[in-house]
């Protein structure tokens, strides 16, 4: 079943909500917001969307991967920072600086593409495998920070955002973790198919319904702060 | 006069007239602190040192007498209130922390001795002889340095900015080629961590703030033509009364703040409250409080909310002031 039409769409409203999201709010919901708006650039438009110019090229997938792993670095910082707001109640930097600093970051990784050989196949597997390794082992990072955050800011109005927040990272662990596990015992090459096919199927479905819950969980909650945050 | 380096400051400038003083040292011990609480007043300092959170020292020297433990205490609470005073507070590492008290409480060898004047090789020498155990004071008008010794040989630095005891000789010896410059030696009977009470918990401090603050009320203004006793208003110290407007405030606003938006609201209250109202409640210290409380408090909370705690906030404030 090709559900990579859904995927899109749900990962374009969630990451228009959350940018939306990023320019009305405080500073420290920036980088927050723009890690989730990133996935939508990184990984799902050139993978659902094979008609896009420049799709096919390598350097633009690499580039994709990359922006990918951008993404959840960004986020990451993001909650970081929120984290550090909720133990000192000490605030710093603007959101311009955030704007600024990422697209210095996916430029720098613009320009290490093209002074390198055009990525193979090969190469393109590895960026892959780093970018789920990222994404799975920050993801449950940010779980337990998130969860420590909430424990700070229990009781306050944006309170049980986090708790949205831990349900959106546990869908993205799934979602990435399924498809790290595909690719480290390579369940997608036909022979090893055929010797586990339970394995990859099991895989195969956790990955596709992470995914759809990972999209509908980040623009959900997005909705939601906005709500408690009117 | 007492003199010491800055360490690293955590609050400088502060009037300790207008800081619940007990409900601070509790703070500082919850904290497990390390570093000292400086007091300037016109005659004379205080010194208050915590090591990790436990209050090991204080003192006060006017000139004349040293008072120690709780008599010093007392003073610095007495003094504080009369709202003539500075408090500076400095953190340090626990064990320079230990080191200052062990200084503050140690015997003077050589007094004020002008740099230019000694033959501080001879010194050095002579201080590696006897094995001394303390330290070299190296001062200016404004600056201060420590150079601490065992049994003879050097331990380390102790420069304003520092918080634990430095190998490198920069920023003391910077202070030894400044014009004026004065040497102290000072001899110190070591302390080793945990063998110092605790004066915090043997001592209910907000039992003697209060004892003093309601001496300070009973006291009569002092009057040159004394008029009969009935026909005298009451007269209130004006520094005790706005200590306890602002300790009235300070509870009310928590209060709505947690109301609003939790436990992290009281905190931002208290936090914003320290920063921006450490001087005169006036109009503009209230309006930057009111503008950086809610900013912060947007972070937790909507628009809406946070205006309609701030709006609370201010009417709370017209009633108290």
């Amino acid at each position: 079943m090709d559900l990579s039409g859904l995927q899109v769409i749900l990962w374009l409203v969630a990451g228009l909500v959350s940018f939306y999201f990023s320019i009305g709010n405080a500073r420290v919901w920036t980088s927050i917001s723009v890690g989730f708006f990133l996935i939508l650039f990184g990984e799902l438009l050139p993978k659902a969307m094979p008609f896009l110019p420049g799709t096919g090229i390598p350097q633009v997938e690499a580039m994709g991967l990359i922006i990918s792993t951008i993404a959840i670095l960004v986020m990451s910082h993001g909650f970081q920072e929120y984290y550090v707001f909720s133990r000192t109640l000490e605030l710093e930097g603007n959101k311009s600086q955030v704007y600024l600093v990422t697209l210095a970051v996916i430029f720098a990784s613009q320009i290490f593409i093209l002074i390198n050989p055009a990525p193979d196949a090969d190469t393109l597997r590895t960026i892959r495998v780093v970018g789920n390794a990222n994404w799975v082992f920050l993801s449950l990072i940010n779980i337990d920070l998130i969860r420590k955050i909430y424990l700070n800011v229990k009781g306050s109005p944006i309170g049980k955002g986090f708790l949205a927040f831990i349900a959106v990272f546990v869908c993205i662990f799934l979602w990435k973790g399924s498809e790290l596990y595909i690719q480290v015992y390579r369940l997608d090459l036909p022979a090893v198919m055929e010797a586990y096919p339970a394995r990859y199927q099991i895989s195969q479905i956790t990955n596709l319904i992470g995914n759809l819950l990972a999209s509908l969980s980040v623009g959900g909650t997005f909705l939601y702060l906005a709500r408690l945050l009117r | 006069m007492v003199l010491l380096p800055k360490g690293n400051p955590v609050k400088e400038n502060a009037n300790p007239g207008k800081i619940n003083l007990p409900g601070a040292l509790e703070k500082l011990q919850a904290g497990k602190f390390s570093g000292y609480l400086r007091f300037d007043f016109p005659g004379a300092t205080g010194v208050i040192i915590f090591e990790q959170g436990r209050l090991i020292s204080s003192l006060l020297d006017d000139g004349r007498e040293r008072l120690i433990a709780y008599d010093a205490i007392a003073a610095i609470f007495e003094q504080s209130l009369e709202g003539r005073g500075r408090l500076d507070v400095y953190r340090l590492s626990p064990e320079l922390a230990l080191s200052v008290h062990a200084l503050l409480h140690g015997d003077l060898l050589y007094k004020g001795q002008e740099l230019k004047l000694i033959d501080i090789k001879l010194l050095l020498a002579r201080l590696k002889e006897l094995a001394i155990t303390g330290c070299l004071r190296i001062y200016t008008g404004d600056r201060v340095a420590l150079i601490f010794y065992r049994e003879g040989n050097p331990l380390g630095f102790f420069h304003d900015g520092s918080v634990a005891i430095e190998t490198t000789a920069d920023t003391s010896m910077s202070v030894a080629r400044l014009p004026g410059a004065k040497i102290d030696v000072l001899t110190t009977r070591g302390v080793g961590e945990g063998m110092l009470a605790d004066l915090l918990s043997s001592a209910d401090l907000p039992a003697l703030w209060q004892r003093i603050l309601e001496s300070r009320r009973s006291e009569p203004e002092p009057s040159a033509t004394p008029a009969p006793p009935a026909e005298e208003p009451e007269t209130v110290d004006p520094a005790v009364r706005e200590a306890e407007s602002r300790d009235e405030l300070l509870a009310t606003w928590r209060e709505i703040a947690l109301r609003h938006l939790g436990k992290i609201g009281g905190s931002l209250v208290e936090k914003e409250f320290e920063k921006n109202l450490g001087g005169a409640l006036d109009t503009a210290a209230l309006n930057a409080f009111y503008e950086r409380l809610g900013k912060s408090a947007r972070l937790v909370a909507g628009h809406g909310k946070v205006n309609s705690m701030v709006e609370e906030m201010g009417r709370a404030a017209q009633e108290k002031l």
